[in-house]
């Protein structure tokens, strides 16, 4: 099954890359800066800043470039590992004999900076968290894409990741991010933007956790490809600019 | 006391643009106020808890007053204490 979109609008947001002018100069060297936190919109409320990670405030940077800040819409955020770090640091705390802070426990579940997104603006829209696993990023589409078919006139997909701690195995599995990377996509049915096609591949493919395909999604936004297969050993799907 | 509390309040929970001043011993600590929220609240009753060995039991005691202001947070721990 073939399913047409258009993608109406994107942002991203990684250290020292903030505009699509930035990842284009980007795919030609592929490095990214050290150390850099991402600015926070405007409309961010001071009592919510604080609360805000690193990987929160460039997915928070990412979405805002997609999106009227007086106007909700249905988002799908998709992260593989999420604020995993953030409970690794809990555990150890833990091990030590320490209390757990409730902040920090509250600000490390999956869904947590899906929360603090809905808060700072005001999104009352059906917002849904996708745990993709090993599948990478079309999970996230496949959600996205049901939401419009059920009537809802644009859809934002937000994807981000950032790089495990060194705790985890990263071997044999292809997941880690060489920073923190957030996308925003916003997509509807119709209207003017980039259309696009969605379908199932029958290709093999060995393209990493959502982390990477992250990356190479940017990679076919900006250059000139008119095909991207992403797969990670079980299903592969493509992805047609029209 | 007051002063040592507001400045427990700032560090606990990251205010970074708020100095000891700028808090009125008087003010909600809540909504209005500073702007704080229930998660704030845990976390300064675990904070205090471990700096004074007060607990501050949300079972037996009126919360709602006890954080009410800095002034009556820094009353019950001074009562508490002994």
């Amino acid at each position: 099954m073939t399913v047409d979109f258009v993608l109406r609008s994107w942002n991203a947001w990684a250290p020292g890359m903030s505009c699509h002018e930035d990842w284009r100069k980007w795919h030609d060297h592929q490095t990214f800066a050290q150390q850099e936190k991402a600015a926070l919109p405007a409309a961010v409320p001071k009592v919510l800043q604080r609360r805000l990670s690193p990987l929160a405030r460039a997915v928070f940077n990412a979405a805002n470039g997609c999106i009227d800040s007086d106007k909700s819409l249905p988002i799908v955020f998709s992260s593989a590992h999420g604020e995993v770090n953030k409970s690794l640091e809990m555990l150890k705390s833990m091990q030590k004999g320490d209390e757990v802070s409730p902040t920090a426990f509250s600000l490390s579940v999956h869904n947590a900076i899906a929360g603090l997104f809905s808060i700072a603006y005001a999104n009352h829209q059906e917002i849904t968290v996708v745990a993709p696993g090993q599948d990478g990023i079309a999970p996230a589409f496949i959600e996205a894409l049901g939401l419009l078919q059920e009537h809802h006139n644009e859809v934002l997909i937000v994807m981000y990741d950032e790089p495990l701690s060194d705790f985890y195995p990263s071997l044999p599995f292809a997941l880690n991010a060489p920073a923190i990377c957030a996308l925003a996509l916003k997509v509807s049915l119709t209207g003017s933007g980039l259309p696009l096609q969605f379908n199932r591949s029958p290709a093999h493919r060995d393209d990493g956790e959502q982390a990477l395909q992250i990356l190479s999604f940017i990679k076919f936004l900006v250059a000139d490809d008119e095909t991207l297969v992403l797969g990670n050993h079980r299903h592969s799907w493509e992805w047609h600019k029209k | 006391m007051e002063n040592e509390l507001k400045q427990l309040i700032i560090d606990t929970l990251d205010l970074e643009d708020i100095s000891v001043a700028d808090i009125d011993s008087q003010a909600p600590l809540f909504n209005d106020g500073l702007g704080l929220d229930s998660i704030d609240a845990l976390e300064l009753g675990l904070a205090i808890r471990k700096k004074y060995n007060v607990k501050i039991d949300a079972e037996k005691e009126d919360v709602v007053k006890i954080f009410s202001s800095v002034s009556t947070l820094a009353e019950y721990i001074e009562a508490a204490r002994g």
